[in-house]
């Protein structure tokens, strides 16, 4: 090596102790969250972000959660510090999460935002985000696709102080506690927030003491590693523009089909990734705020880079994202968003298939589409609200060298699922099945992961479903010659009868007792030819019952019988393809 | 025959590590003896045996002298780590036999688009779906087809496998199908075959957890079995015949034949007894806050004792790889919720491999060089700096043999590397980029120290530093500076510690059963019940007596607000329950953990829990104080890089005896057979009565 690779007044030794003092801090944070948490969406699926910023309001670590939150953070940040940057005062808290002029993404999505003051200057932000179980709307759990207009989703909470210097809003606290049909679980959510922003206060407060205002040179060049990092590493991939489109199937009974259309243009170490031409917002609530659009985006740059750097926002700055405004991946008022992340995961798969044809090694298939959203609930005997949301993952396409994971969380996500046990223990319902889907998986030289499926009877007089599927009549796609996974499924069973419902029906659909709701996600899509697939490892699916001797054959062209490969049959059948 | 060659009463400790196994004798008059020799993985017994008959034979010691053995192992854990577990079936309820494949979902790792996970202990084929359902109440929704459960039976002994884990949904409320499946099961597969059931190892809400906790018993059941067997006829064939313990992950030992049943409590055996033997110090030093840093060739564990016990945890993964953090990164191994002392694990030690990369960030591990091709200053084959590397260039080490003179280390190698791996490319000087390499090591332990203080709510600088290990006391005092610690305290012995840990734990049997009581069911009368219940099933396991000693019991209620899904642990003083001071308990516990409670809010009280313990006496007798006295009178002087500020100082070194006639002001090395302990300028040291090292730390 010619020169030092750092800024010259900067120890590299410090900065790598700084760097852990701000990770270990955030991941405290996440921690203080998890643990105390009442909802069974913060608390059991983990639907929550936390990070630390520096006092220009960029996030410099990011706790152990949703890698896709880390990318929305810079968007409230900014205006955190148009509102509030130059009268921001000690014992000030902020809450936000209205899509429209404060960076919100859904309304369940609560911002919780603390200045850090050491010594009556700020220094920094403990900012905290967390999926809470419901914000009042038209239908439980304020996920509904079937909304129109943002107005129809619950809450719109604009950039506002939930403490002033110290003095809790009691009349904001009040006005959240009345508009959920969840207020335990909201405010004790809400409190596990502001918990956690004491955590990080302390953390930053610790590391400026002992640094002093060092600190700062250090969180700096924190960024700057992050940004030359990810610049060295574009600057290796060839230029050029690749674009991809990819579908999200529609909403409602007859769906139109949505088109994500991609162009992403490599350019030194720059890289633009433009979404004209993807579709106009549509009148229901998929409709994705640019926060997560961005984000989805990151993450996927992100993805393709095999080395290490900061969490922090730094490597974001050579990433340019343009979506024209009025179209899902950039709505404006009065769209609806409750349901956008099935846009925002979406935007992942379409960046992925652009990359593709650059890092082929790199990539990955297309997974399960992003997280189904199922919300269940009612009423009991003495009108007492029960109900959950279930927010489900579980399946990623294959890669050059691997087959796709079955039993993992979106790559954008790390969310984790709810035990049965704990479910049947809370609410009036019983879990039929949750498993692996056989023959759900893209057929390839890798198989895309197998589908879940998870099947619900409902044990009380009445209860309204609401879910957010997809992939249906877009199937996860295959890479290098390999097939899409599965579609997936949505059946309900009532009265003898069996009804398919829509992927994202605009209506909540009325259960009564012993109806049965089954969703079966879709699989994963495969990597490079089926027919080159190792016949060894086609037998080992069948004895696991994940591929069916008939398609072993079909799909693979191996002849499995008594358990054992027939290698002259299978020889045979692939040279004839 | 001597006299010492009659006395009864010496116990035997045995730690088996991967490279090494130590073996410690502690002498009825208190004395310690101790050896080490290779760890023989075909079969860990026989090394076993032959470090016994070594350390006999050494101080011409009569097997008979010997009136207990106290043991602790990786086996288990080595038999996940590697794969070499038995081929287990699992049986569960119908529509649910991937539970254990579709995890929890969660990974450690954000990014990693190339991620692969662990595969399950149980692959698919062997997975076998039951029909029968209970409700969460323990109600029956579907009644046991026990036709359909023979014909599985059947089906699991054509399989040939040598394990079956038993795991139906809420069998933690009800275990009735469960039992019968188990009976049936057993029926059908023969006697050989080993069954665990998870009602019965774990009866905890939370199937994945339940489960996943049973597989890996049954997984390693069989192994444990015969290794436990072949060790008791190992010790047998060396004349040793006194009885034998083997300690759990959560301190106190087990029986072979308790141990045989439930194999999944021996997993973190071994580094369980170090922070045992630091409970213990504690105890005889009359110290009760202290965090236990054991820092070997390969891994720090970080843990802590509070109130003079080691803290527990249930929440465990084997085969994740070395966490950090072991809260918030899950996902990457196998679950085992059973109690843990809460250990936090990083990849930090010694043969720590430096490096550079392109963008000019250093790091320092996870990878270790081992000690093969080891560091480079071994001069056996490795050639990249690692810790060791940069401790010797500081001059924290000096040139010594190790290995009974197989190895010298070389300072000038370890220079080399370090000048040409890190020193040249960022234009330092080599004993900068060694002070650097050790900074970046404590930054990294720092992180497993808070993992088990911050993270949990607990202030660092409330608590003394316990070092150990062979690299501890080399490191612990800058590891306390980061962290605001003023007392660093080095037991003798430090290299071996945990091993004589082992003869210290008290022996320790704990009972949990899962209460689900919310609101109005929270009542006296309930919890004296269960309480009852509990304590009289935790004192019955010494009920065959236990050396005379006196079985106490402690117990604690699992308590969580209603609608959170984790709980606190709250003590339960004797006597009658006391509901409105529990509830308040939890309260000041929340408070104290997460920053905010609500005396409001109502509480669920989710598992009670007791404990029974006997004292150990023989730390009572512990006596290293006379042996340091014996030491030969040692001084010299080396030159230590303690930092850009100092530079090179000319440093006093001696033994521990050095410390005999008083305190001593740093800098000063105090050198041992496994460790030296570095009092670096500005701290003092000083002997406490028992012959550790207490270093005040300028803070």
């Amino acid at each position: 090596m010619s020169e030092p690779a750092t800024s010259p007044s900067v120890d590299p030794i410090t900065l790598e102790v700084v760097k852990n003092a701000l990770a270990s801090t955030a991941d405290e944070m996440a921690l203080v969250v998890m643990r105390s948490a009442y909802s069974p969406v913060v608390r059991d699926t983990m639907d929550y972000s936390t990070a630390l910023c520096d006092r220009r309001g960029r996030v410099v670590a990011q706790g152990l959660t949703l890698a896709v939150q880390l990318g929305t953070f810079p968007t409230v940040m900014a205006y955190v510090l148009e509102e509030f940057g130059d009268s921001a005062a000690p014992g000030d808290v902020y809450i936000a999460n209205d899509p429209y002029g404060c960076g919100g993404q859904h309304l369940p999505d609560l911002y919780v935002i603390k200045p850090i003051f050491v010594d009556g200057a700020l220094e920094g932000y403990a900012a905290t985000m967390a999926h809470h179980s419901d914000v009042g709307g038209i239908a439980p759990g304020s996920v509904a696709v079937h909304a129109t207009e943002i107005y129809q989703e619950g809450l719109r909470i604009p950039l506002s102080k939930l403490y002033d210097g110290g003095a809790e809003n009691t009349t904001l606290f009040r006005l959240i506690e009345a508009n959920t049909r969840q207020p335990i679980h909201v405010l004790g959510d809400l409190r596990a927030q502001l918990a956690a922003c004491r955590v990080g206060e302390r953390g930053l407060t610790a590391l400026l003491e002992r640094y002093g205002a060092d600190a700062h040179v250090y969180m700096d060049e924190l960024q700057r590693s992050a940004e030359r990092t990810m610049r060295a590493e574009l600057a290796k991939l060839p230029d050029g523009v690749h674009t991809f489109t990819d579908w999200i199937d529609g909403v409602g009974e007859s769906p139109e089909p949505i088109p994500i259309v991609v162009r992403v243009e490599i350019a030194g170490d720059e890289v633009v990734i433009d979404f004209e031409g993807t579709s106009p917002q549509v009148d229901a609530s998929v409709n994705c705020p640019v926060g997560m659009v961005r984000a989805a985006c990151y993450c996927a740059l992100r993805g393709i880079v095999r080395v290490e750097m900061p969490n922090c926002e730094g490597y974001m700055v050579p990433i340019h994202v343009r979506a024209p405004a009025g179209t899902v991946v950039n709505p404006v008022l009065p769209a609806a968003c409750g349901a956008r992340g099935v846009i925002g995961y979406r935007v992942y798969d379409a960046i992925m298939g652009a990359l593709a044809p650059i890092v082929p090694d790199r990539v990955i298939a297309a997974g399960e589409g992003g997280p189904t959203l199922i919300a269940l609930g009612g009423y009991d005997e003495e009108r007492r609200p029960w109900g959950t949301t279930e927010v489900l993952v579980g399946t990623w396409g294959a890669r050059a060298t691997l087959d796709g994971l079955e039993g993992v969380s979106n790559p954008l996500a790390n969310l984790a699922n709810q035990p049965v046990e704990l479910l049947e223990a809370d609410i009036p319902v019983r879990m039929l099945r949750y498993g692996l889907e056989p023959d759900s998986g893209g057929p390839g030289r890798r198989r895309g992961g197998l589908a879940y499926a998870r099947s619900y009877e409902v044990l009380a007089d009445r209860a309204l479903l609401t879910i957010r599927t997809d992939r249906r009549d877009h199937p996860p796609y295959g890479l290098d010659g390999a097939e899409h996974g599965a579609p997936s499924s949505n059946v309900v069973e009532t009265g003898g009868e069996r009804v398919v419902l829509p992927t994202m029906p605009m209506q909540a659909s009325a259960l009564v007792r012993g109806d049965r709701f089954t969703h079966v996600a879709a699989g994963g899509g495969g990597y490079g030819d089926p027919l080159t697939r190792d016949p060894q490892a086609v037998l080992e699916d069948v004895l696991d019952g994940k591929v069916s001797p008939a398609a072993a054959r079909k799909r693979y062209g191996v002849v499995v019988v008594d358990e054992t490969i027939d290698h002259e049959a299978t020889m045979a059948l692939r040279g004839a393809r | 025959m001597t006299q010492e060659q009659l006395a009864p009463g010496h116990r035997l400790g045995i730690d088996i590590g991967g490279t090494f196994t130590d073996v410690v004798l502690l002498g009825e008059d208190g004395s310690v003896r101790t050896t080490k020799v290779l760890s023989t993985p075909d079969d860990y017994a026989r090394g076993v045996a032959a470090g016994a008959r070594a350390l006999l034979a050494e101080h011409g010691l009569a097997p008979e002298v010997i009136s207990g053995v106290v043991h602790a192992s990786t086996v288990a854990s080595n038999t996940v780590l590697e794969g070499l577990g038995a081929r287990t079936a699992l049986v569960t309820t119908e529509g649910f036999c991937d539970v254990l494949e579709l995890r929890r979902l969660r990974i450690p790792v954000l990014y990693d688009i190339q991620y692969d996970h662990a595969r399950p202990l149980v692959p698919r084929r062997l997975r076998f779906e039951v029909r029968e359902r209970l409700g969460p109440r323990g109600e029956v929704w579907t009644a046991l087809d026990e036709d359909q459960v023979r014909e599985v039976g059947r089906r699991i002994a054509e399989q040939g496998v040598e394990a079956v884990a038993i795991a139906l949904l809420h069998s933690y409320v009800d275990d009735r199908h469960e039992r019968r499946v188990e009976e049936i099961v057993r029926a059908e597969v023969g006697e050989g075959v080993y069954v665990t059931r998870s009602s019965e190892i774990l009866p905890e809400i939370r199937e994945y957890e339940r489960t996943s906790t049973a597989v890996v018993n049954a997984y390693v059941g069989p192994a444990i079995t015969r290794y436990l067997g072949s060790l008791v006829a190992r010790l047998g064939e060396a004349g040793i015949d006194a009885p034998l313990e083997v300690m759990q992950s959560a301190g106190g030992t087990l029986t072979p034949q308790a141990a045989g049943r439930r194999p999944a409590h021996l997993i973190e055996s071994g580094p369980a007894a170090g922070v045992m033997a630091c409970a213990s110090l504690g105890r005889l030093t009359g110290r009760t806050q202290l965090i236990s840093l054991d820092m070997g060739g390969t891994t720090a564990k970080a843990a802590i004792v509070e109130d003079g016990q080691p803290v527990r945890t249930s929440e465990y993964e084997v085969g994740a790889g070395i966490n950090l953090s072991s809260k918030l990164v899950k996902g990457g191994g196998h679950p085992i919720k059973l109690p843990f002392v809460d250990l936090s694990e990083i990849g930090a030690g010694g043969g720590s491999i430096v490096g550079i990369d392109e963008v000019g960030t250093v790091r320092v591990g996870p990878v270790s060089a081992g000690s093969l091709p080891g560091p480079a200053c071994y001069g056996v084959g490795g050639t990249e700096p690692t810790l060791t590397d940069a401790l010797l260039v500081l001059g924290y080490l000096d040139e010594r043999t190790l290995g009974g003179g197989a190895i010298t280390l070389d300072r000038e190698r370890a220079r080399e590397a370090l000048h040409r791996v890190v020193a040249g490319p960022l234009g330092r000087s080599v004993e900068e980029a060694a002070h650097g390499v050790l900074q970046l090591s404590v930054a990294t332990m720092t992180r497993a120290v808070k993992a088990v203080t911050t993270y949990r709510g607990r202030d660092p600088r409330d608590f003394a530093l316990c070092a150990f290990g062979g690299n501890g006391p080399l490191t612990g005092v800058e590891i306390a500076r980061a962290l605001g610690i003023r007392q660093v305290l080095v037991p003798p012995a430090p290299g071996v510690f945990s091993a004589l840990g082992l003869l210290f734990s008290d022996s320790e049997h704990e009972v949990v059963r899962t209460l689900m009581l919310r609101g109005e069911a929270i009542t006296p009368a309930a919890l004296d019940a269960a309480f009852a219940a509990v304590e009289a099933e935790a004192a019955a396991h010494f009920a065959d007596g236990h050396d005379g000693q006196p079985v106490t019991i402690t117990r604690s209620a699992d308590v969580r607000y209603a609608g959170q899904a984790y709980e606190l642990a709250v003590a339960v003083p004797p006597g009658p329950v006391d509901v409105s001071a529990l509830v308040d308990a939890f309260v000041a516990e929340h408070v104290r953990t997460y920053g905010h409670g609500s005396a409001d809010a109502p509480v669920d009280v989710v598992s009670l829990r007791a404990l029974a313990r006997v004292e150990r006496t023989a730390s009572r007798r512990y006596d290293p104080v006379a042996a340091i006295g014996a030491l030969p009178p040692y001084a010299a002087i080396r030159a230590v890089y303690f930092g850009p500020r100092d530079g090179f100082v000319e440093t006093p070194v001696c033994n521990r005896a050095g410390l005999l006639e008083g305190e001593r002001r740093g800098p000063l090395l105090v050198d041992e057979a496994d460790s030296t302990c570095i009092v670096p300028p500005g701290c003092v040291a000083r002997l406490d009565t028992y012959g550790t090292i207490e270093v005040d730390v300028d803070v």
